[in-house]
């Protein structure tokens, strides 16, 4: 995991904000404790979910953005966006990866992308967008407390914040507008191959966890037919 | 509380005017008082506190509103659901009511974030839908508070994930596709949720024919996990048939999504399932020879037809040689056939193939239907027309059902309908219409034709006539009038008559209803009141109802017929008969009546009583005196008399005969002349009783003195005119009647006379009448005077009547009679008697000329 923090003050910041909320989330899934199953299925329905949700909302960003962003096969170098949480990871260093890191991976690459997320809904322009912006961070920290409570489940503690950050967006470096929409560009595509690699990872994490509950579904299933 | 100089005690309470009792009351000190409300039965009150001074003058000092209600219950049944694409809505129950101002609030929260919360409004204070987009898959706690003045009361709190109260967007089909090589199948393909990406959706897809009302279920297990199509099966070919799909969650979380919006397709056609229903009806030709036949069959239902029916093929074999092959596209075909047995069939084809082949025999013409179905019912039920029958022992191929609507407006149009020969129990596809009459024909068909068919009637549906009888009468007596009436037409009969029902009344009177069976059609009103006004009318029932015809109007008469004869009749034959009767007792009694009627009365004026001696001999021996001394003047005479009577009487004899007639039509007066003519020919007889002598020394002296006696004997009763002539005498002498009478009986032996007796006795003096000239002459001259004394004696002839006894008159002038003929041939002596005593009578009299016309006359008598 290529998190660098300290490039951007404002991601630490985001950081921050995420981490300071951290000691609530053990208790994020009241229901009893049925064990991390069902919330990992949860985690990964809801990755699935912001997936789709994204990829309408990347459509319609995009189209805000205007050309060349909103052509399919714009695909430009990646610039000046280090501070993203990178999602491309070796298949080999993915594989090496065990639950807890792949879990505190994806929760900080979220905490820093809802950050970055919420400056970019301040600057959108129409009121549709910055609700459907708005709608989407709620949800992607309803995933952040997903992926809290599965570690919460699992017995992982939760990475702490860097200290002296504040839990404020703060612009980074003036950039010019076209870069500007750069970023914005790759952090909504930097977001969907997050939420790609977390589906998959909650995927393995799910069939590794649940055993069990496949048996007990598949005899239900037995006995419905 | 100085200034007024009160105390506590002085300080009472008022709540909305009225004043507390003093119970609830509580000293503080000398200047305080309080009031205690257990139980304050009014939402908003207004207190009060006063005080009286001077011990009268009541003062408010203070006044407070209460207002009073209940803290709120805890809200129950809280419950979420999530549209799809909409925000959550939570809905609770409240609980009792409140009486205060209380506000609902919606909670909600992650355990990382609390968010916003949802108040309810005021009219709609249980539910409340949230001002966020819901997240899907991160569970949520919701929650309601309700708050008032006097608490604050939170629900028991729900923890779900959104996804699991979702309520999907229905699916949208996209198309219904048909298969061509099965034809039991329909493809159905659809859309639906954008969540089918994520979480596994199930469905529910239900399908109906295009007409039917019901929908068919698709197994659910069959539906249970995300797809996009489905393949229903097991459907009807060449069928239109409707679609619809909703879906939820697999898990059966959340709610059923709305019924998608219908769509339809059509399976793919298949070859007739069935051969069609085929019937055949001969109609009448004039060749000689053959038979024009028409066939005729159904179109196939479409579930049989299986596709569009493109043509129909018919064969014909005669004694199994093929015959004619005719493709139409009409459903029928008529044909010239022989008078032999003929074998049709017909199949149907559509694109996809034929259908089996329909088989029926026509009979040769001389075939004898036989074996019809019996006990034949015909019932309405559940809407349509029911048939039933019992089957013939032959097996039956197949049943053909003909009906047709029974009207007198037209013809009988027949529909038919074909079925298996199974089949006992079936009712009427057709279009039927209520309140028809209906034919139906029962035909069962053979393996060598059809049998004896059989008829019924009914209806679909019966209703009340639409016109009732008119009723007339056809014959009213003095009680009683026969109606009649005509049946329905069956157009407005609207179902099977049933009874009749006769209403009728008099003006003033109750109306009387009188049922009569359906099968009359005539009926007899008794009891009626003669010579009264009576209304009636009819009304015809059906099941349904029954209707009213026109009133009419009829009298009965004040007698009844043949009354009036029965009394007249009678009462005319009794008078006819009385009549007759009495005509018959006057026919037979006429002289007693003549006697009564027309007396002979003498005219006492031309009494010449006075003249009754012994010297003035009747006047009528007079004349006959005289015809001897004075013959020349007889014929003279003669003719002036008849003059004064106004007849001509010429001497011959036919000129008598009418004489004669006019004697018998004047009877009355030929008797009074006769009468008087005796009397005054018998007068010398009778003056004196010793003419009595004289008259039985001689015949004609008896008989002059007897018809003279009759005559005489009238004058009897008369004393009167009898005592003013001053002489009883004559009269008197009629007691010496019977020995003249006894004379004549023994003087007439011979009963040969009797008719001239007769005739005699009718005309007293007409003698004359009888074949012996001599005789007549002499009657003539009797009758001449008799009737120049007519008038004179008539007086005395109708006291005579009176007084003289009937018969013997009678027998007298019997008696006379045949004297005269008798002893007409030798009366010359006689009369030279006569002529003596006559002589002395016209000269004592001293009035011959008076008397000289008779005298003429008995001078014509002379010559006898």
């Amino acid at each position: 995991m290529d998190l660098r923090a300290g490039d951007s003050w404002g991601m630490l910041a985001c950081l921050c904000t995420v981490l300071w909320q951290v000691p609530a989330v053990p208790a994020l899934n009241r229901t009893g404790d049925p064990g991390p199953g069902p919330s990992i299925q949860k985690t990964y329905d809801l990755t699935r979910y912001l997936e789709h949700q994204l990829r309408s909302l990347a459509g319609t960003y995009l189209n805000y953005l205007g050309p060349p962003f909103n052509e399919p096969d714009f695909n430009p170098p990646r610039l000046g966006v280090e501070t993203l949480p990178k999602a491309t990871v070796n298949l080999e260093v993915w594989r090496s990866l065990n639950d807890k890191l792949r879990l505190t991976q994806n929760y900080e690459a979220y905490s820093h992308l809802l950050c970055y997320l919420r400056g970019l809904n301040r600057q959108a322009a129409t009121a549709e967008l910055r609700r459907s912006l708005a709608h989407f961070c709620t949800s992607l920290q309803g995933l952040l407390g997903s992926i809290a409570g599965v570690m919460a489940a699992l017995g992982y503690p939760l990475p702490q914040p860097l200290p002296g950050t504040e839990p404020t967006w703060a612009p980074g470096p003036a950039h010019s507008d076209f870069l500007q929409k750069m970023d914005d560009f790759w952090l909504l595509k930097e977001l969907q191959t997050w939420l790609w690699r977390s589906a998959k990872d909650f995927n393995r994490l799910k069939k590794k966890m649940q055993p069990p509950a496949t048996a007990v579904t598949l005899h239900l299933e037995a006995r419905g037919f | 509380m100085d200034d007024y100089h009160v105390t506590a005690d002085d300080i009472f309470w008022k709540i909305s005017r009225a004043t507390v009792s003093r119970d609830q009351y509580t000293v503080i000190n000398r200047t305080s008082s309080s009031v205690t409300f257990l139980n304050i039965p009014l939402i908003n009150v207004l207190l009060t506190c006063n005080i009286r001074m001077f011990g009268q003058i009541n003062r408010s000092v203070y006044g407070i509103r209460i207002i009073s209600g209940l803290p709120p219950e805890k809200p129950e049944n809280l419950s979420c659901i999530v549209n799809e694409e909409k925000k959550m809505m939570c809905q609770w129950d409240l609980g009792r009511e409140t009486h205060l101002e209380t506000n609902y609030t919606l909670k909600s929260e992650w355990a990382t974030e609390k968010f916003e919360d949802c108040k309810a409004k005021r009219d709609t204070p249980t539910s409340c839908t949230v001002n966020y987009p819901p997240v899907y898959f991160v569970n949520i706690e919701v929650w309601v508070e309700a708050e008032n003045a006097l608490g604050k009361v939170a629900s028991d709190h729900i923890n779900f994930d959104p996804i699991d109260k979702v309520k999907f967007n229905p699916p949208h089909i996209l198309s219904v596709n048909n298969s061509k090589e099965l034809s039991s199948i329909l493809k159905l393909t659809w859309s639906d949720s954008r969540f089918r990406s994520f979480i596994t959706l199930k469905y529910d897809i239900q399908y109906r024919t295009k007409d039917a009302s019901t929908w068919n279920q698709v197994p659910p297990e069959d539906t249970s996990s995300t797809r996009s199509s489905f393949t229903v099966q097991d459907l009807k070919p060449f069928t239109e048939y409707v679609f619809r799909i909703r879906c939820m969650k697999e898990d059966g979380k959340g709610f059923w999504s709305d019924w998608s919006e219908e769509a339809s397709g059509i399976t793919y056609e298949d070859r007739p399932s069935k051969a069609p229903s085929f019937w055949y009806k001969i109609e009448p030709s004039h060749a000689h020879g053959t038979r024009s036949v028409q066939l005729k069959w159904k179109t196939l239902p479409p579930f049989e037809a299986n596709g569009k029916i493109l043509d129909y093929e018919v064969t014909l074999t005669r004694w199994k040689s093929r015959l004619q092959n005719y493709t139409v596209q009409d459903t029928k075909l008529t044909v010239n056939l022989t008078n032999d047995r003929y074998v049709a069939t017909l199949t149907a084809r559509n694109t996809v193939g034929r259908s089996d082949a329909s088989v029926l025999t026509i009979p040769a013409w001389d075939f004898q239907a036989t074996h019809p179905v019996t006990d034949l019912k015909a019932f309405p039920k559940d809407n349509v027309l029911w048939v039933e029958w019992t089957a013939p022992s032959e097996p039956v191929n197949r049943y053909i059902l003909e009906w047709c609507v029974l009207s007198d407006k037209s013809p009988c149009i027949p529909d038919w309908q074909q079925e298996d020969g199974t089949v006992h129990r079936t009712y009427l596809r057709g279009n039927l219409v209520e309140s028809k009459c209906y034919l139906i024909t029962v035909t069962p068909v053979y393996a060598d034709g059809p049998g004896s068919p059989e008829h019924i009637k009914a209806y679909l549906k019966q209703a009340a006539p639409s016109k009732g009888p008119t009723v007339r009468t056809k014959k009213v007596g003095k009680n009683e009038a026969v109606l009649e009436w005509d049946q329905l037409p069956v157009d407005v009969q609207n179902g099977f008559i049933r009874n009749y029902t006769i209403f009728y009344r008099t003006v003033i009177g109750n109306e009387t209803a009188v049922n009569v069976d359906s099968s009359h059609t005539e009926y007899t009103l008794s009891s009626l009141t003669s010579d009264t006004l009576y209304m009636v009318r009819m009304a015809a029932y059906t099941d349904e109802g029954g209707k009213d015809g026109p009133e009419f109007t009829f009298t009965t008469p004040k007698f009844a017929q043949g009354e009036i004869e029965a009394i007249v009749v009678p009462v005319c034959l009794a008078f006819l008969l009385t009549t007759l009767l009495g005509v018959l007792f006057c026919f037979n009694k006429r002289d007693l009546i003549k006697k009564h009627i027309w007396p002979n009365v003498p005219d006492p004026s031309k009494s010449h009583i006075a003249q009754w001696s012994p010297h003035t001999p009747p006047r009528h021996f007079n004349s006959k005196d005289q015809m001897y001394p004075d013959g020349n003047f007889t014929d003279v005479s003669v003719v002036e008399i008849e003059a004064n009577d106004k007849k001509p009487f010429p001497e011959d004899l036919k000129s008598l005969d009418l004489f004669k007639k006019e004697k018998v039509n004047t009877e009355g007066h030929s008797s009074g002349i006769g009468g008087s003519s005796c009397m005054s020919s018998s007068r010398p007889s009778i003056s004196s009783s010793d003419e009595n002598e004289s008259a039985q020394n001689t015949s004609s002296t008896v008989q002059y003195s007897t018809v003279v006696h009759s005559g005489y004997r009238h004058q009897v009763p008369s004393v009167q005119v009898f005592s003013r002539s001053e002489s009883t005498q004559p009269l008197l002498d009629s007691e010496e009647r019977p020995e003249d009478l006894q004379l004549v009986d023994n003087v007439d032996g011979s009963d040969g006379i009797l008719p001239r007796q007769r005739y005699f006795k009718q005309n007293c003096s007409q003698h004359e009448t009888s074949p012996d000239i001599s005789h007549f002459e002499r009657s003539q001259q009797v009758s001449s005077v008799n009737e120049e004394d007519f008038v004179r004696l008539k007086q005395q002839q109708i006291s005579d009547h009176i007084s003289q006894p009937y018969g013997s008159g009678k027998m007298k002038m019997f008696q006379e009679v045949p004297a005269v003929d008798a002893f007409g041939p030798g009366i010359e002596g006689q009369v030279e008697r006569f002529e003596t005593v006559g002589m002395e009578a016209v000269v004592d009299e001293g009035m011959p000329k008076s008397y000289l016309p008779q005298t003429v006359r008995r001078g014509g008598y002379m010559p006898q």
